[in-house]
């Protein structure tokens, strides 16, 4: 098939294709957990446009069942969505010429798959351009809605053991520290914040204390990475300089 | 929750999953990302996830659960595939399947 051919529409479509596939497995088991959580169709439509993270989605689901109150909701998919403000200024190296009324549009609709999409396709598609960018996420926007719309319909039909259907929830979160696992770092980051996480809300039986343990985490990381850096440029002397990352040097 | 609060609940959500997509990438498209920023947000994600499958998995009803948790040896398993196949559909799957799976034996 001659790729020049293909109206913007239908490279994008063909670019999103595998990742609205695999939204709607994930996004029906979102949608039924929401209708168990009292979310009717519509609710569950609006989520799914307006929030549009199944990560979110999912923790909302989680927070409702515990009881969680309404700060603490919106302070945990606050900070989870925090994420998409790295995703964000990576993928914002490709609008430096775009309008503000573009970023403003197109980043509503961006989320962690397709920022990979329209990430690797602006670096390696240099036909790649903001229409078909806008066009991938709102093709994983309209799958991932639909599917959540469906499963909430199949959730108030059909009985779902809710306690098997919240562990789609939980796999989903290891998929994601899956992706996330590059470095050894990083691995005991999570780890630490794992443990300080069941540690807090055994003590607080709060879900605040998720959020302290992802502060606490995320910050002796960060600040193991700084002390690594700056013990990496004071000790190595000219003939060292082939250790750059943090699983070279371990103690 | 009613439907009018879950509805005020939703806009609340779409203040706190728009603005962290709106202002990095707005700013960000016109200067450079500070370098302390962008090395602290490396950790943040991973430990959010971390916390809520640690949460999952090993508390349930307020108390610590160990023995006799099948969602212990399903957390290994959906690790593995996901990190071999790359793939959430694959891996969510997996993790229904195995819960379902260890819970009749």
């Amino acid at each position: 098939m001659p790729v020049k051919k293909r109206t913007p529409w239908l490279e994008a479509l063909y670019a999103a294709l595998p990742l609205c596939l695999s939204y709607i497995p994930v996004g029906l088991a979102c949608g039924m957990l929401l209708q168990k959580a009292g979310f009717n169709i519509l609710l569950t439509a609006l989520l799914s446009m307006l929030v549009f993270s199944g990560g979110a989605q999912f923790l909302v689901v989680s927070m409702i069942s515990v009881h969680a109150s309404f700060v603490s909701t919106i302070l945990m998919v606050f900070f989870l969505e925090l994420r998409y403000a790295l995703l964000g200024s990576s993928l914002s190296q490709f609008f430096k010429k775009e309008k503000r009324s573009f970023i403003a549009l197109f980043s509503q609709s961006m989320n962690d798959e397709n920022y990979a999409v329209n990430y690797l396709k602006y670096s390696t598609d240099p036909e790649w351009n903001r229409k078909k960018a806008l066009y991938v996420n709102w093709f994983s926007m309209a799958s991932w809605t639909g599917s959540t719309v469906l499963g909430t319909i199949f959730g108030s039909v059909i009985h779902v053991d809710t306690e098997l259907v919240h562990f789609a929830l939980t796999a989903m979160f290891i998929f994601m520290f899956m992706m996330q696992l590059s470095n050894g770092l990083l691995l005991a980051t999570g780890l630490l914040s794992g443990g300080l996480a069941v540690i807090f809300m055994l003590v607080f039986k709060n879900t605040f204390g998720l959020i302290l343990a992802t502060l606490l985490a995320s910050f002796t990381g960060y600040l193991i990475e700084r002390i690594r850096k700056t013990a990496n440029t004071k000790d190595d002397g000219p003939d060292h300089y082939d250790l750059t990352g943090g699983e070279v040097h371990h103690e | 929750m009613s439907d009018t609060s879950l509805l005020l609940l939703i806009f609340c959500l779409f203040g706190a999953s728009y603005l962290p997509r709106l202002f990095p990438m707005l700013y960000f498209s016109q200067r450079q990302v500070p370098q302390w920023f962008s090395d602290w947000m490396k950790y943040v994600p991973i430990s959010l996830f971390a916390a809520l499958v640690f949460k999952d998995v090993f508390i349930s009803e307020n108390h610590f659960d160990l023995i006799g948790n099948v969602r212990i040896i399903a957390m290994f398993l959906v690790s593995g595939v996901a990190y071999k196949t790359r793939s959430m559909a694959i891996s969510v799957i997996t993790g229904l399947a195995a819960v379902f799976l260890l819970s009749m034996i």
